[in-house]
């Protein structure tokens, strides 16, 4: 029950700092509260150094806060061991990066089986849901095809199918289209909204304006802080 | 995680860099292929001796002066002598005794053709042939005639032969001086066993009782008395007998050591084979030392390989792979480059045993014991040497991998 009044995302007071080599700290996330429900289309925004990357890898339970509590689906992240972390990422969370989203050498049907394989699903439902999600992304004709030969675009499209295949609650994507052209960027947060409007929360982090755009909720850190969090 | 997949996917890893998965597993398919090379010509040559040996029989013994075996080897003793032989053919409670054998060795200048070389000459019976078994290629062995008129006649090796009347002339009937004194050549003879040729075919036969007339003296002993029996079954029993014989022939008493010493073939087969066996050990474990430097390749390329493949590690755990998946897919690619080398060097090893069987009189023997153990230490080599690179893998930090530049 508590899953279902839980907030997806809940960051307390949240921060983060790395220590340097001169031994001083850098405070990445300096006290972030947020809450972000199921359902949402949220871009975080905010200059290079503003620490958006660092709250996605938090959020992604990729790392883990130096201070205050992040709660997903109410569960407190930093009292999990890595193993039910990696569960999570597994079934709670896709991944799409900027870069080196792809294995490579290995074809986009090995791609998008892989996280399946984790959790131990069998080889024919594996199928079935790598040749569904590569058709929901407009791959079906590349399946095969080894992640070098294909374009930027088509790269981004097969992590999304990759992080469609798990039914996770939230796909995280980091700047999924710094490296793409405005045209193929543009198509790639189209899908994106489309696959929000069928419900499935989704969070952006951009530093450009245009991309932000295609959000509902906008959220912009500076210093790592949240300075203006907006919805549309 | 599916084991099947997982080997999959350690192939295609593997066959992104050909070159580097050849040279890891170079040193694994050498000392592989080393051990089953050597472990393979052991057995064959211990097949080999057997079944060399096994040609006199098991129905043999030999009696040989001195109260051990390393006495008896020096050949220093002078305690047995032709009545000793005679008193065993003779006893008739010796039922079981079939052929008795003596004879002496001694090296001694032989002269022909204007050519001295010092040789090794047996002084035998006409018996000797039973032991010996020879291919006479001209002329007669010794007959009893010659021995018990001690006639100064000889037969000779094959090699001794060439050496002194070249390829071409037949000898017999030829003069040759042994120890100064004129001896008539009566026959050639060569060793019908390969393990026989050293001490047949560059050696002389003359009669027992013309090495002791002319050449040794009267108080010369035997190097030893060959004896065979007619049921093998009872060989030890008869050992037994001649014992008792020989003893009080010798004036042995109650409790004192015997000053002979009795070798059957069983024991010698034993001794040899468990010698050839334990060489075969020995080589073949500083050959398994090669596997270890081996392993340590595999090491030092799996770290790389972790290394350069930081980033995908991390994607790999932002998508879910705990860390016994990572630590699962590392150690499979370690283990099937081992494995893979393993089998590759157990084909070599094969094959190099057979080549080296076409031109050695060795047979060649596949030893099924040896391929599983160099099955499971190249199993074994890559889980131990896979494990470290493969732990470190597995214990990165999902944020520190994907970061890595």
């Amino acid at each position: 029950m508590q899953k279902n009044s839980s907030p997806l995302i809940d960051f307390r007071e949240v921060k983060k700092y790395y220590i340097l080599g001169d031994e001083s700290h850098y405070n990445a996330l300096n006290g972030i509260t947020l809450k972000i429900e199921k359902g949402e289309f949220v871009a975080v925004m905010g200059p290079s150094g503003s620490g958006k990357s660092t709250m996605m890898h938090i959020m992604g339970a990729l790392d883990m806060p130096t201070g205050g509590n992040y709660l997903f689906q109410g569960k407190d992240i930093g009292k999990l061991s890595d193993d039910k972390l990696a569960e999570i990422r597994n079934r709670e969370i896709g991944f799409v990066f900027q870069a080196f989203n792809l294995l490579p050498r290995t074809t986009v049907f090995k791609n998008v089986e892989r996280p399946m394989m984790y959790a131990g699903i069998s080889k024919s439902e594996r199928e079935k849901r790598v040749i569904d999600a590569v058709k929901l992304v407009g791959l079906d004709d590349k399946a095969q095809n080894l992640s070098n030969h294909i374009s930027g675009g088509q790269i981004q499209r097969v992590a999304i199918a990759r992080a469609l295949v798990m039914d996770p609650s939230i796909i995280l994507a980091d700047e999924p289209t710094g490296n793409l052209d405005t045209a193929t960027a543009n198509g790639i947060m189209e899908f994106l909204q489309e696959l929000n409007k069928k419900g499935r929360t989704i969070i952006v982090i951009t530093h450009e304006e245009h991309i932000a755009k295609f959000a509902k909720r906008r959220i912009r850190l500076v210093d790592g802080k949240i300075v203006t969090d907006t919805k549309t | 995680m599916d084991y099947k997949e997982l080997f999959l996917q350690a192939i295609t890893s593997l066959r992104k860099n050909v070159l580097r998965t050849a040279l890891t597993m170079l040193g694994i398919i050498i000392g592989i292929s080393a051990v089953i090379l050597i472990v393979s010509i052991g057995q064959g040559a211990v097949k080999f001796i057997t079944a060399e040996l096994s040609a006199f029989g098991t129905n043999f013994f030999s009696i040989n002066p001195g109260s051990s075996a390393i006495a008896a080897i020096a050949g220093g003793q002078k305690n047995l002598t032709l009545e000793d032989a005679e008193a065993i053919e003779k006893n008739k409670s010796l039922t079981n005794v079939k052929t008795v054998i003596p004879f002496t060795t001694t090296s001694i200048k032989v002269s022909a053709n204007g050519i001295d070389k010092s040789i090794l000459v047996y002084g035998s019976t006409e018996k000797m042939a039973e032991m010996m078994n020879p291919t006479m290629l001209s002329g007669e062995f010794l007959s009893e005639d010659d021995i018990s008129v001690a006639s100064k006649v000889v037969v000779l090796g094959t090699d001794v032969s060439k050496d002194f009347f070249g390829e071409s002339t037949n000898p017999v009937g030829e003069r040759i001086r042994i120890d100064n004194k004129p001896f008539r050549i009566i026959g050639v003879a060569r060793a019908s066993s390969a393990l026989l040729e050293g001490s047949l075919n560059d050696t002389l036969f003359i009669p027992t009782t013309a090495v002791i007339s002319q050449i040794l003296g009267q108080d010369a002993s035997l190097r030893q008395i060959g004896i065979k029996v007619k049921d093998p079954d009872l060989i030890n029993q008869t050992i037994e007998d001649v014992k008792v014989v020989l003893r009080d022939r010798h004036d042995i008493g109650e409790g004192e050591e015997d000053d002979f010493t009795v070798q059957s073939f069983r024991d010698i087969l034993t001794t040899v084979q468990t010698i050839i066996s334990l060489l075969t050990l020995m080589v073949a474990a500083i050959s398994g030392i090669s596997l270890v430097v081996g392993g340590v390749g595999v090491m030092n390329i799996m770290l790389v390989t972790v290394t350069e493949r930081t980033r995908e590690i991390g994607l790999l755990k932002a998508i879910g792979a705990k860390q016994k998946d990572i630590l699962t897919q590392f150690l499979m690619e370690a283990v099937v480059v081992t494995i893979t080398g393993g089998a590759i060097g157990i084909l070599l090893g094969i094959g190099g045993a057979f080549l080296i069987s076409l031109f050695v009189p060795i047979p060649f023997v596949i030893s099924l014991p040896s391929i599983a153990v160099a099955v499971g230490v190249s199993a074994f080599v890559g889980i131990v040497f896979g494990l470290y690179p493969a732990r470190k893998a597995s214990r990165m930090s999902p944020i520190d991998a994907l970061r890595y530049e």
